[in-house]
């Protein structure tokens, strides 16, 4: 069985390095997630950037368009899961609690994923590719999106990782030293923003949510330091996206929720970890 | 004459349009330790938001004549323990204003960070993690993170708000000796006088549902027309020792 699993390495090898970086990167933004408390905007977001796509279906099936319509969507859906991030991450008002404006924005997003889709006359399946993920599908191409866009990511976070972090920990005495928090949280958000289309699109929206939670809880449960949260979050980012691809191909089981169980199984080991400590 | 650090000049402070008190001016000196008390929801904190100029007043100018390096102590349970950071760490995030990005902290932003500790009496508890700490420990950390900053004017949001009487009693000596060791204005809000009586150098009354806005010297602000503004009822003020303490009577009575 294993032989056979390597001699097909050209069907699985772009979608286990693409489940992998996206797993990773997830992982390593799960952090800022977790910590910050708001776990349901990246399922907001993935909301929108499924919106986006559902637009840019509506587009191209009303024009009639002929263009690549792969990298349309992915555009599309980007600039609204970016739109939204920057939204929801950095506005505020004083009648309306943050979580709020998040349920109201995954509530109606989704509500119009779901009115759209039924509108939809030739492009459902390219819209289920985007809400449950095709690893299957998955082409070079994607691989080099996705691993761009963690570059891009990663380049982001290591140059102001020290303003991220406390604009994250303490915005009100960032804000009062003069570091100018909503514009380092913008900066977070936007990265959320550009890294959750892309993951979806190879991962599918359940482990995208899973990846961007799991992965920072189960490293914050083992009672490790802030940086070895980030690294082993994205170490079990990496080791659930592409273990649970290989688990799916082993068992015929469905890919993301694989991934899903596999991220979880990561608890165990942090429990360990945290009892030896 | 030496001009002040920061002052605001017949300003109103509010939020968007919700204007909350008008006629304020307030000069804030370069070694003078001010308590702005009043009730919650007063406008205390407003008012600190618009001295720091992280607020826009609403009406009126704040000048200040040269840069100012504020070192800013949030209210405690604002900050979250569930981050996995050392007491090292939360403190060295009062260095980061000082540093570009990408730059990383230097050797004197560690010494920093270390001499701070060392000046709220805690710095054998560099290592540990901020969350395990008691109140009192987490209040003193976030003071060492302000001075880290090496401010001229350290302002504190209701730092010994729920502390027992022993922990707020030796956060407010610790703000003492500091204020007293050098050249750092102090501004610290409270909801309670009596906390601050014994500490500070002017007091400022402030609750916008009264219309109340005054200022002026302790003494100024211990007699009977002040506190009965600020309490609603008459108050005695007693000395013993040389620590005042103040007695709120019963509600219409005279003793």
């Amino acid at each position: 069985m294993i032989q056979e699993f390597l001699a097909s390495s050209e069907i699985w090898r772009d979608a286990l390095a693409a489940a992998a970086i996206a797993g990773g990167m997830c992982g390593f933004l799960g952090v800022y997630v977790v910590l910050r408390r708001t776990v349901f905007v990246s399922a907001a977001l993935t909301q929108l950037s499924t919106l986006g796509l559902v637009v840019a279906l509506f587009a191209e099936e009303g024009l009639g368009a002929e263009i690549e319509r792969a990298s349309v969507q992915l555009a599309v859906a980007t600039v609204f899961s970016i739109v939204g991030a920057l939204i929801l991450g950095t506005a505020s008002h004083r009648r309306i609690p943050a979580e709020a404006r998040v349920g109201v924005a995954y509530v109606l997003a989704g509500a119009l994923v779901v009115i759209g889709s039924s509108r939809l006359v030739h492009a459902a399946h390219d819209l289920g590719g985007m809400v449950f993920g095709n690893a299957v599908a998955v082409t070079l191409t994607d691989v080099a999106v996705v691993a761009v866009i963690a570059a891009v990511c990663v380049a982001v976070h290591a140059a102001f990782v020290k303003e991220i972090l406390f604009a994250s920990f303490d915005g009100e005495t960032a804000a009062a030293m003069g570091l100018r928090p909503t514009r380092w949280n913008a900066v977070l958000y936007f990265t959320l923003g550009l890294a959750i289309p892309a993951s979806a699109r190879i991962l599918g929206a359940l482990p995208v949510f899973a990846f961007l939670t799991v992965p920072a809880s189960i490293a914050l449960l083992s009672g490790i330091g802030l940086r070895a949260t980030f690294l082993a979050a994205t170490i079990i980012g990496v080791l659930a996206g592409a273990g649970g691809y290989v688990a799916s191909w082993f068992w015929q089981l469905p890919t993301g929720p694989t991934m899903v169980v596999a991220s979880a199984a990561f608890a165990l080991p942090a429990l360990l970890l945290r009892a030896i400590r | 004459m030496i001009p002040p650090l920061v002052s605001l000049d017949d300003v109103t402070i509010g939020h968007g349009r919700r204007k909350l008190i008008g006629g304020i001016s307030l000069g804030i000196g370069a070694n003078e330790f001010l308590a702005i008390v009043g009730p919650n929801g007063g406008g205390k904190t407003t008012l600190l938001s618009t001295l720091l100029g992280i607020l826009p007043p609403l009406a009126g100018g704040r000048s200040q004549p040269a840069a100012l390096r504020v070192g800013y102590v949030p209210q405690r349970d604002h900050v979250d323990a569930l981050w996995p950071l050392t007491t090292g760490e939360v403190v060295l995030m009062g260095r980061y204003p000082r540093l570009r990005p990408w730059q990383p902290p230097r050797a004197e932003d560690h010494e920093a960070v270390a001499t701070a500790l060392a000046r709220v009496g805690i710095l054998d508890l560099l290592d540990r993690r901020f969350g395990t700490l008691s109140g009192g420990q987490r209040q003193r950390t976030l003071i060492a993170r302000a001075l880290s900053a090496e401010p001229d004017l350290l302002a504190l949001d209701e730092p010994t708000n729920g502390m027992d009487p022993a922990a707020e009693l030796a956060s407010l000596d610790v703000l003492r000796s500091l204020h007293s060791a050098g050249d750092l204005a102090v501004v610290m809000i409270s909801h309670r006088i009596e906390a601050v009586v014994n500490y500070a150098t002017r007091i400022a009354l402030v609750d916008h549902e009264r219309g109340l806005w005054r200022v002026g010297s302790v003494d100024e602000m211990l007699d009977d027309d002040a506190l009965a503004a600020l309490y609603g009822r008459r108050v005695v003020v007693r000395e013993e020792n040389g620590r005042r303490y103040l007695h709120p009577q019963a509600a219409g009575g005279d003793a």
